[in-house]
């Protein structure tokens, strides 16, 4: 807002012309105030751009994917260049040919646009694409040329430059953008939704203000190490997940999975790790990346991999720290029932009932109920049941009050 | 109320174990579940948080069996997303206040119970059903939202409060986003997917109801409309039809820029053919909506009426005459009842169509080689075929060359 305008009240400017006192009305209007609230898109955007992969914001017109650039490039302290794809030319992102004295000597040098020429003076920028759905294909050929390989014509965009681009989701886009599986394989696919309570209180004048997420060094080696593990240890247990092209009409021009997004998502991992970003961040790179299948795997295997490990369970039982949650404390169990399927052996059995009789100590019994009947099948020939086992009458109590409620549906239905 | 009894545990988590027998699919959202013990809930009610606030006194004169159908219908709201939908509901038909989300809450309930009890659960007093309301099973909340008013049905219905999880309604009883123990947004989708896919994996004992809706869960269908634009537009629009730049002649733009050649955009409108195959298996309606549909897409993407020709076959004459007098679309006729023969015909006329339409049924041989041009299908599936033994079986359908949208009846 121009603060010249702010100096002298309005009625000494009486004499000023009536654009002027508009101003002072546009003044009032922009004058409005932020309040720090979470942005999880926002966040997952930052945090794609940190790790320097290339971003697609797919959303309506109009719903404030420019604003989220500006605050982006704000917060990072990058100088902003935006570029409508739809009123270039191709050549404008390949480079103009400009024919010079002798063309078999020398060649045909392809000249770049002014903007790319001052983004690599400066060495470091946000560029942000917009508009990339309202281009023709040829000028989105060129575009994604740039995005991928960060050329525009001769020149090379410095490491520092990081590019976001826009596009319309297909149902709403004008004419014929899509992505092909290769190039939409190369992309943070990031779905950009509009929140209501904030449109509402924006235009009241609070806008809100997205905390940055902020990388901690200290964390990196674990973060490292997390996501490495998170990453192999899925693809390790489910190989089809490596490579699937997609290959219905609802699932095309989005994030799938292949080697190459695997490695993208991996590095998402490390930078949301290290940034200490929440789950539901988490979630949106993920799913972003590999698409939502496939992410909504790794996320529940990532669930799992802080769950304790059955084995270490079954050495020490005492030392049994079980996850509040039923639902995992259900897999923990069904995990050291199985460990003793795989490999039974009379200590281990004891040690399980132990697992079972702790579980049954601090949580809900009718979680155990299920587990132990299974472990009781287990029994080997002439093992003795442990005496521990007489603390699991309350599992007991519920499985036949269970066994109860069936009977008397059965016999109700069966009458 | 000063005597009220304590909250029996033994006997919801007996209740709840019942449930987990009698639906074992639902067994990761059963234990997922936080219970609350609460004075102030009527009954037992949910919110979106999944946490599960339940009346001490209603547990206690509930016999176990009726608990775990209760539980069932509970965390059937939460995996059907009630909550989210209601929302949805309306704020797309701009609905407020409490009467509305009684309704939703109602309609919801009907969605559940049509198919939530029987085979090892009884049904809970005064459960609503879709006859209840006079209305039929199977469909779902939003439809039949539209189909009753409160007025409907007899005033000493009893119907169970069920909480802010199944119409979005913020209750008092409720500790809202910040209490303990809630599920996180992505919490709640991992519960949801584990759910849907358990479905999924192992079909043999669930009902036709949680299969289709773990299919969804796992696979959000689209409508069909937007897919079948998006693919015609692309295949309208894509290098060699419709606009696109060429340096075959230099643009304007060469004259402010000595030296440089460039290109310059050439526009040509797309020609669309329609080929139509029924096998006379194909209602009306959906043959009228669909065809309508491409040749509003194909004026859309810039294409003349002129330029849409329609090849039809016997069995789908009625419709397609008519339809094509209305719409000023020249129709070319005869064809036959073999596809191969519909590709050859199009692809004989001169100029040559830039984009094919094949809507079909797909129970038709399919020509061996790829045509010259971008070809979509519309699908007419009639039923989703389906293998026990192989989940990711597909049936073999159009070639690998063309791109295929399944128009349903819906949507």
């Amino acid at each position: 807002m121009p603060a010249y305008l702010q100096s002298a009240p309005v009625s000494d400017r009486a004499h000023l012309s009536q654009l002027d006192i508009a101003g002072d009305l546009l003044t009032l209007l922009n004058d409005s105030t932020t309040e720090v609230r979470t942005d999880d898109q926002l966040e997952a955007l930052t945090l794609a751009v940190a790790a320097d992969l290339p971003v697609l914001l797919w959303g309506e017109p109009g719903i404030g994917k420019t604003a989220a650039l500006t605050q982006l490039a704000e917060s990072l302290d990058l100088p902003l260049t935006t570029v409508i794809a739809s009123v270039h030319e191709p050549s404008d992102f390949s480079g103009l040919p400009i024919i010079g004295d002798d063309p078999a000597q020398h060649g045909v040098p392809m000249a770049p646009p002014d903007w790319a020429v001052r983004l690599v003076r400066a060495g470091q920028g946000l560029l942000f694409l917009d508009e990339l759905s309202t281009a023709p294909p040829a000028v989105q050929a060129a575009l994604l040329r740039l995005v991928l390989e960060r050329r525009i014509g001769a020149l090379r965009l410095p490491p520092d430059v990081r590019i976001v681009a826009a596009a319309n989701p297909r149902s709403s886009a004008a004419d014929g953008w899509e992505l092909s599986p290769p190039l939409a394989n190369r992309f943070v696919h990031l779905q950009w939704i509009h929140d209501h309570e904030v449109v509402v209180r924006g235009l009241g004048g609070i806008w809100p203000r997205a905390t940055m997420p902020r990388l901690e060094p200290e964390k990196f080696a674990d973060a490292v190490m997390f996501a490495r593990r998170a990453v192999c240890g899925l693809l390790a247990a489910r190989p089809n997940l490596v490579h699937q092209i997609p290959s219905s009409e609802t699932r095309r021009g989005g994030a799938w999975p292949s080697p190459r997004s695997w490695d993208m998502t991996l590095r998402l991992i490390a930078f949301a790790t290290a940034a200490g970003a929440s789950q539901e961040v988490l979630s949106l790179l993920v799913r972003g990346t590999v698409g939502d299948g496939p992410g909504f795997e790794l996320l529940s295997s990532i669930d799992r991999m802080d769950l304790p490990d059955p084995e270490t369970l079954l050495a020490d039982p005492s030392a049994v720290d079980l996850p509040e949650r039923g639902d995992l404390r259900q897999a923990v169990l069904d995990g050291v029932v199985a460990a003793v399927r795989r490999r039974p052996e009379k200590s281990r059995w004891d040690a399980a009932w132990a697992v079972l009789v702790k579980a049954a100590e601090t949580g809900p019994p009718d979680l155990v109920v299920v587990p132990a009947t299974t472990l009781a099948t287990l029994r080997g020939d002439n093992w003795e049941v442990p005496a521990s086992i007489e603390q699991l009458a309350g599992v007991v109590a519920v499985s036949q009050g269970a066994d109860r409620g069936a009977a008397r549906v059965a016999a109700q239905t069966g009458r | 109320m000063t005597d009220a009894p304590e909250l029996d545990s033994g006997k919801l988590f007996a209740a709840r174990l019942q449930a987990a027998r009698a639906r074992p699919y639902l067994a990761t959202a059963l234990y997922a579940l936080h219970i609350v013990e609460s004075r102030r809930v009527p009954t037992m009610g949910v919110d979106k948080y999944w946490r599960c606030y339940v009346s001490p006194a209603f547990v206690d004169c509930t016999p176990v069996e009726e608990l775990a159908s209760v539980l069932v219908h509970e965390v059937s709201h939460l995996l059907r997303d009630h909550h989210g939908r209601s929302d949805r509901f309306a704020r797309r038909h701009d609905l407020t206040g409490p009467a509305e989300r009684l309704r939703m809450n109602i309609a919801a309930d009907a969605e559940i119970n049509d198919d939530a009890f029987g085979d090892g659960l009884v049904r809970p007093e005064g459960a609503v059903l879709p006859k209840t309301l006079g209305l039929s099973a199977g469909e779902l909340m939003e439809d039949y939202l539209r189909q009753f008013r409160l007025g409907n049905f007899p005033d000493d219905l009893a119907w169970l409060d069920c909480g802010s999880g199944a119409d979005g309604l913020d209750r008092e009883w409720e500790l809202g986003p910040d209490g303990a123990d809630g599920l996180t947004e992505q919490e709640r989708a991992g519960v949801r997917f584990r759910v849907a896919q358990g479905i999924v994996g192992r079909p043999g004992n669930a009902p036709e109801g949680w299969r289709r809706w773990a299919e969804e869960a796992l696979h959000p269908p689209q409508p069909w409309r937007d897919l079948l634009g998006a693919a015609l537009r692309s295949a309208a629009s894509a290098p060699g039809a419709g606009q696109d730049y060429t340096y075959g002649r230099p643009a304007r733009r060469s004259a402010g820029v000595p030296g440089a050649v460039l290109p310059s955009l050439r526009r040509a409108p797309p020609r669309v053919s329609v080929i139509i195959d029924t096998s006379g298996s194909v209602s009306d309606a959906e043959l009228g909506s669909a065809l309508l549909e491409v040749a509003a897409i194909s004026r859309a993407v810039g294409g003349r009426r002129d330029l849409v020709t329609v090849l039809s076959c016997d069995a789908a004459a009625q419709v397609v005459h008519p339809l094509c007098r209305a719409e000023g679309i020249p129709l070319v006729g005869g064809g036959g009842t073999d596809l191969r023969t519909g590709f050859a015909r199009a692809l004989r006329s001169r100029p040559a169509p830039d984009v094919l339409v094949v809507l079909t049924d797909g129970q038709t041989p399919w020509p061996s080689s790829r045509p010259g041009c971008r070809t979509v299908v519309g699908l007419f599936r009639r039923k989703i075929s389906w293998s026990e033994h192989d989940p990711e079986y597909v049936r073999s359908g159009p070639p690998e060359w063309a791109r295929v949208v399944d128009i349903g009846t819906s949507a």
